[in-house]
């Protein structure tokens, strides 16, 4: 089985799973709903700063304004026969037209600039949103709006619709699952697909070179700017695709989701969960989403609580924590091929094969293939 | 006339560190830029290789002004660059640093089509593995670049600027830090290279430079002062004497 297909499977199996897991330990089913729709925000955050390493601080801008637009596109364009594929899909694309815009200024900053410069565009944002009152309600948000159905072929499916009764013991009952939460899931599995392929893909490649090292780059040929604006596409799509699901599926908009807590939410699903990795953000958003729901129904300093995680995250594995697993099972896979090399070097008598030889003297020491530890390293 | 320069010019604020450069290579011709440190030369190849932009005068390639156009842009166009110090890729393999100039040689500056290709093009690995060989490093093609030897990484940085297929290379102190085996080896690897493609090349040793070069051009203090074969560079008063003026008598005998 290759190894596409088996990601693909156990994802599909962990998604399966994870309402039931989650109920045996306090989680409901609505926030595994919600957690899968902010993890395919938390994913596309992760595309800008794990690829390009931009870190964006005003995601909220794509999220909330995809909120928005799908709520609106509802509301008045379509009030008579709610779609939801038209209202997800609109809000999209205006979640892409709008990273266009403002990714055309600011990939051409990095760092802590870049930074404020979409903090800035999305506090834009946020008081156009709050002052709009005619259309977005102000600070009341976007409440009550027409639920909308899920046209498949003849069907029009309602996503409330819970799933059959079939109790499960301490997992819950089948029923508490409703259509909504497949159609989430089925939707993550897609995102993660496709971001897993886009980061394999040789634009994957082009992208990390350039980051890399972007001097270089440049000099090879390659438009560093041209390729960070498609990464801040995607990502504004993804996090606006994400935004407009979580809208639907609340039944509501709070002018909150263009705040500048929200976008500080996906720096921080992203950065606990682990940066460049594909299940690090989706890790993150479940466990801090969690930790905000349980805790915050029981403890009354929850915040503090949070904020002790993310430092002590930050601060003891700084490659988060898909991150920091996924290094020390690398780190032993390697050690183990190392350990293999050398026995059966000691077999053969040293020296197995005269290129391999003549790379680790040039080099010093790693197997062919970009290996780490090799053989000489460990033996001296 | 490959490429060409018009009263070219840089300037830092009120220091000027290029002025009036009139300068022409033929194509095929190997051309050494020469002269004390701080002379300017660098920023000679930084502005021929488009990565710092002109203050005054114009550069023609092929007979077009390329003045305007980014280091980018005058990649496509043929002119690559291997850096003073090795310029790679050091997480990736020795490959992949070929194989990134090689798909940005035949995809385009920006191609969103990368984005469906998983595969390999196998004109791409081509290229690399090409240009890997050219500098004699197809033995280590599966090597982290970053575990290289010193001498190894700055033919790596070549071999890099000839998977971008090249007409005109520029090469910024190539055997600057090599050992003498190094040195010699990539003497021999700009021979050459000097046989299929316009090379300039900015370097210190004069051993190396009186030995390869069809031409020589002289800079100091950001101007032209010479322009000729090797043996009227060496015969040249004003030279021997910028070149005295504050430094060793061996660098520029021999």
């Amino acid at each position: 089985m290759n190894a596409g297909v088996r990601f693909a499977l156990f994802t599909a199996i962990g998604l399966a799973l994870f309402p039931f897991a989650f109920h045996a330990i306090d989680g409901y089913a609505g926030l595994a709903t919600q957690i899968l729709i902010m993890s395919i925000a938390s994913i596309g955050f992760n595309l800008l700063l794990g690829y390009t390493g931009l870190l964006s601080y005003g995601h909220a801008m794509f999220y909330g304004g995809g909120g928005y637009v799908a709520a609106l596109l509802l509301i008045r364009v379509m009030p008579q026969q709610p779609n939801l594929w038209l209202a997800v899909l609109g809000a999209t694309l205006a979640a892409t037209v709008l990273a266009l815009l403002v990714g055309a200024l600011a990939v051409r900053l990095y760092g802590i600039y870049f930074a404020l410069l979409t903090l800035a565009f999305a506090q834009m944002i946020y008081f156009v949103v709050e002052q709009s009152q005619d259309w977005t309600n102000g600070d009341d948000g976007l409440q009550n709006f027409p639920a909308a159905l899920l046209p498949i072929g003849p069907y029009s499916i309602d996503l409330g619709t819970a799933l059959p009764a079939l109790p499960l013991g301490p997992f819950g009952n089948l029923s508490d699952i409703k259509l909504w939460y497949v159609f989430a899931a089925l939707v993550l599995f897609g995102v993660m697909v496709g971001v897993r392929a886009l980061t394999r893909s040789q634009f994957g490649e082009v992208l990390t070179a350039i980051r890399e090292n972007e001097e270089r780059s440049t000099l090879i040929g390659f438009n560093a700017p041209a390729y960070r604006l498609a990464a801040f596409a995607i990502s504004g799509a993804l996090t606006g695709l994400a935004g407009a699901l979580r809208a639907l599926y609340d039944g509501s908009v709070p002018v909150d989701a263009v705040g500048i807590d929200r976008s500080g939410s996906f720096v921080i699903y992203t950065i606990v969960g682990g940066v460049q990795t594909l299940l690090g953000p989706v890790i993150g958003t479940g466990l801090i989403m969690y930790l905000e729901s349980v805790l915050s129904a029981r403890i009354d300093y929850w915040r503090l609580i949070e904020g002790i995680v993310f430092v002590a995250v930050v601060v003891f594995l700084p490659a988060g924590i898909v991150g920091t697993i996924s290094k020390k099972a690398k780190e032993r896979a390697q050690k183990n091929r190392a350990l293999l090399t050398q026995s059966l070097r000691a077999r053969n008598g040293g020296g197995d094969s005269q290129s391999e030889s003549n790379d680790a003297s040039r080099r010093g020491a790693s197997a062919p293939g970009g290996a780490q530890a090799g053989p000489e390293r460990l033996s001296k | 006339m490959i490429l060409e320069t018009k009263a070219l010019g840089k300037s830092f604020g009120r220091f000027a560190a290029n002025a009036d450069i009139d300068f022409s290579v033929e194509a095929g011709e190997l051309r050494a830029v020469i002269g004390p440190n701080g002379a300017g030369k660098t920023t000679f190849f930084n502005l021929l290789s488009g990565t710092t932009e002109a203050t005054s005068g114009t550069i023609f390639f092929k007979g077009n002004d390329i003045t305007r156009l980014d280091g980018t842009k005058r990649v496509h166009l043929g002119i690559a660059k291997a850096f003073q110090t090795a310029n790679i890729y050091p997480e990736q393999t020795v490959l992949q640093n070929c194989r990134l100039a090689a798909l940005a040689h035949t995809q385009g500056a920006f191609a969103l089509e990368l984005l469906r290709r998983s595969g390999r093009l196998s004109g791409v690995d081509a290229l690399a593995e090409r240009a890997l060989e050219q500098v004699d490093l197809g033995g280590v093609a599966g090597v982290r670049s970053g575990d290289l030897a010193h001498g190894d990484k700055k033919r790596l940085d070549i071999a890099i600027a000839l998977a971008t297929a090249p007409e005109i290379l520029l090469l910024d102190e190539p055997v600057a830090g090599m050992s003498r085996d190094e040195a010699r080896k990539t003497e021999a690897l700009v021979r050459k290279l000097a046989s299929s493609m316009t090379v300039l090349i900015i370097e210190h040793d004069m051993d190396l430079i009186m030995g390869i070069s069809d031409s020589i051009t002289v800079l100091e203090a950001g101007r032209v002062l010479a322009n000729g074969t090797p043996a009227e560079i060496r015969a040249n008063q004003r030279v021997q004497d910028a070149y005295l003026g504050g430094h060793s008598e061996a660098e520029i005998e021999a």
